[in-house]
């Protein structure tokens, strides 16, 4: 006798993209990249409509990107300095990006790219690969590297590398760059699961609008705005003197 | 008998271990998460005009402070639907 955990099979609109297809043996999850391409489309397909028509009298479709853009500025404005401008482009394509990809949970048979551990993973890199090129780009190799052996010592108005210190800072590092994907991913796989879970013990009576609310929207909204946050703080910290 | 019941119980050990991760890890994020938002809940009430810049500083924050308690929810989501 075998012990199973069979869930109740959801609802799937598209069936000829599940699964894991053989392309070029690369073992591509289908899903996950539609969904992202579908993203991708939206975004620049809505952000090119409102471009070519700008207005000085906006719309509602580009007063809410305004609404946006602006609040972006500020923040980035506010915690990078007179350099927030050249990295306001990212943070905010960073935050919509994932942003759509958690709320696109709330409509039925669509399935968040977040919820697969590698679009996480790849806006992880990404902004590692940000934070620590523009660190070193603005403070210079050598700078950079001294951060690793701060906090240093004095000696004889020398200043002596702290050898001790080194390993904690690389796997500080390492650590940031973990959990900022991780959090992302548990947290709307996690919704994902306790709204299956929830579903099936209320045989979808009344509760799944109000848990696709929390989970889709509240919680998907807060992480895509940590992640953005988190993305450019990192950036924030890195090119701070 | 032994060969018998040790799928099971490996099984059990398992839904044992995801529970005891999830529970004893969502402890210290609930703590601090709520201590986060009763001093945020402070500061606006000192300074109301600063609403904006402290609920940001507060989600970050909390956010921050939940990693630990994802890192359980990873590892008993493993425990339950990975580890054969």
């Amino acid at each position: 006798m075998d012990i199973e955990i069979t869930p109740a099979p959801p609802y799937r609109p598209f069936p000829h993209l599940e699964g894991e297809s053989e392309i070029f043996n690369l073992g591509l999850n289908m899903p996950t990249i539609f969904f992202s391409w579908l993203i991708i489309g939206l975004l620049a397909v809505v952000c090119f409509v409102v471009y070519r028509k700008l207005r000085p009298k906006p719309g509602r479709l580009q007063l809410l990107l305004e609404l946006i853009v602006d609040a972006f500025d500020n923040l980035t404005q506010s915690s990078l300095g007179k350099r927030g401008r050249k990295y306001l482009a990212f943070v905010g394509t960073i935050f919509l990006f994932v942003w759509l990809s958690n709320i696109i949970g709330i409509i039925p048979g669509f399935e968040e790219p977040t919820r697969d551990l590698n679009t996480p993973l790849g806006l992880m890199i990404i902004s590692i690969l940000v934070a620590h090129g523009s660190g070193i780009r603005v403070k210079g190799l050598r700078k950079y590297v001294k951060e690793y052996f701060e906090p240093g010592f004095q000696f004889r108005g020398r200043w002596i590398p702290n050898v001790i210190i080194f390993p904690l800072n690389v796997v500080g590092e390492f650590g940031k760059a973990i959990s900022l994907p991780f959090r992302l991913f548990g947290n709307i796989f996690g919704g994902a699961i306790i709204i299956v879970v929830l579903s099936n013990l209320l045989l979808f009576v009344g509760m799944p609008p109000f848990l696709l609310f929390f989970f889709g929207l509240f919680v998907g909204t807060i992480q895509a705005f940590v992640f953005a946050m988190l993305a450019m703080t990192y950036t924030a910290v890195a090119i701070a003197d | 008998m032994a060969e018998e019941l040790g799928p099971y119980i490996q099984k059990a050990a398992q839904f044992i271990g995801a529970g005891l991760a999830m529970g004893l890890g969502a402890i210290g994020p609930g703590i601090g998460e709520g201590f986060a938002a009763g001093k945020a809940c402070e500061g606006i009430a000192r300074r109301p005009e600063e609403q904006s810049l402290i609920t940001r500083t507060m989600l970050v924050g909390q956010a921050v402070s939940e990693s630990t308690g994802i890192y359980s929810l990873v590892i008993a989501i493993l425990l339950i639907f990975v580890v054969k």
